[in-house]
């Protein structure tokens, strides 16, 4: 039956893999982020090279499962480069490609969404191509993006599960190693899906919150 | 001040303006007509090279803006721009977007800035707006913000592309009034326009466009009155009921 004593052993164990789940989440999310605006702006510009440079990148990561690239990145790119990797760097550069090229997606979507009229006034205006980026299509592309945005930052979470193939101490990690050592799998994995529901409703709620503040879905 | 030679403009195989040749006085009010399509629109937005012709000259105050070493940014600060659409910055109060090129491209300070918008405002009958936002005003007012942006900037000249042809038409008047205005005022202003009745009192020229070409190129009274072209009589027909 079930064994309360079970869930009390690992429920601290996978408290603490969540500092390391939204340690890594944070961090892929905001690098990602970064990522996914610059590839997503120059795949919306006449950059012919860059374009199928960002393009390249996007299709290679949409094309493999992340468990593959959380592989490739931990166990053959130090080969390659001749340099070790730490696990939990390793976990953080591969939640960070993988929310940077959907972010890529979601930037190029919605800066696309913005009318051109916005552009082409504020040329006329002689405002620089970089001005009319800055101060009118991004403010408004954020806005139309930040649900999108809210969705891969759950999403991203998610996946920071599959970085336990590579080691790295998060959620899923903690539970997995109680449940192989003391064969409690249920109370390890019931203990480990509350976790995250628990971590994904309290986000759904911030991002409600903040998309209500930002007045997103209102004109 | 503004000379076209030659201009010709494709998309792909479409030609959209076939061999223009025009030339535009300062203080001059030049009203363009012609049936929707005829390419006018693309002509306007060839002038501050929004649009990119594919053949021809355009020469401003005798510098060719397609020119390598042109600053076509320095002709878009001096040529206003007036959309069908207004094309007003949803996120920013009235004032802010009138602010906006003032503090970004001539760097001029805050408080100048925003007394140019509340000056501004006044001209275009809307002293009361600067704090409002766009979405807040009707079509007539969101024009007339438009119209108070482009001169925020100080213009030689400006473009309008159908500035009333959104508007519903009670709302017409007020945009035109403030137009007439500014050509009282000795502004240089390319008008796309239907309206023939403010385009016979305003103009001190009118170009018929259609098919890319320009068909008549006259003084209001003798376009108006005595057409040369079946063209042009027939475009006008359909205005007079
Ligand atoms: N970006 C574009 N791509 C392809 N064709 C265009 C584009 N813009 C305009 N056209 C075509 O050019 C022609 C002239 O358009 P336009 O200058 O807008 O005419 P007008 O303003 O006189 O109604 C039209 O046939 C239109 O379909
Ligand atoms: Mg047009």
């Amino acid at each position: 039956m079930f064994d309360w004593n079970g869930v009390m052993t690992v429920f601290p164990r996978i408290a603490e893999g969540m500092q390391l789940t939204i340690y890594i989440a944070v961090s892929g999310i905001i690098i990602g982020f970064i990522i996914g605006l610059i590839t997503g702006y120059i795949r919306t510009t006449e950059h012919c090279i860059l374009k199928k440079i960002m393009s390249f990148y996007v299709w290679l990561v949409r094309s493999t499962p992340i468990i593959v690239q959380a592989l490739y990145i931990y166990f053959v790119l130090p080969r390659i480069l001749d340099i070790p990797f730490d696990r939990n760097l390793a976990g953080i550069i591969c939640i960070s490609i993988n929310a940077g090229a959907y972010i890529s997606e979601i930037v190029r979507g919605a800066i696309l969404s913005v009318p051109r009229g916005q552009w082409e006034a504020g040329l006329s205006l002689g405002l620089s191509r970089l001005q009319v980026i800055t101060h009118l299509i991004f403010p408004l592309a954020f806005k139309n993006m930040l649900p999108a945005l809210g969705n891969q930052f759950i999403i991203t979470i998610k996946d920071t599960s599959i970085l336990t193939v590579i080691g790295v101490a998060e959620m899923t990690y903690q539970a997995g190693q109680y449940a192989a050592t003391s064969f409690n799998l249920v109370e390890s994995y019931t203990t480990l899906a509350v976790f995250y529901l628990f971590l994904i409703s309290i986000l759904t709620v911030i991002l409600g919150l903040l998309e209500k503040k930002m007045g997103v879905g209102t004109k | 001040m503004m000379e076209v030679r030659h201009l010709k403009k494709k998309y792909q195989e479409n030609t959209v303006l076939n061999d223009i040749n025009l030339s535009f006085q300062t203080k001059d009010v030049t009203c363009i007509l012609g049936p929707s399509g005829a390419g006018k629109s693309t002509l306007l937005r060839c002038l501050n090279l929004l649009e990119k012709p594919t053949e021809g000259k355009i020469l401003y105050e005798g510098k060719d803006i397609l020119g390598k070493q042109f600053d076509i940014r320095q002709l878009r600060e001096e040529v206003g721009m007036v959309f069908q659409h207004f094309n007003l910055f949803p996120l920013k109060t009235v004032a802010e977007n009138i602010m906006l090129a003032p503090r970004l491209v001539k760097k001029t300070g805050k408080k100048e800035a925003r007394e140019c918008a509340e000056a501004m405002l006044a001209k275009v009958g809307l002293a009361d707006k600067a704090d409002a936002m766009p979405t807040s005003l009707s079509g007539g007012q969101q024009q007339r913000v438009a119209i108070a942006r482009a001169l925020a900037m100080q213009p030689k000249m400006i473009l309008f592309d159908e500035p009333t042809s959104a508007l519903d038409p009670e709302l017409v008047g007020d945009v035109l009034n403030v137009m007439r205005k500014l050509a009282d005022e000795g502004m240089s202003m390319i008008i796309v326009t239907h309206e023939m009745n403010f385009a016979k009192e305003v103009a001190d020229r009118v170009i018929f466009m259609a098919d890319g070409s320009i068909i008549e190129d006259a003084l209001p009274d003798q376009f108006f009155s005595a057409p040369k072209t079946e063209r042009a009589k027939s475009f006008l027909a359909r205005f007079l009921i």
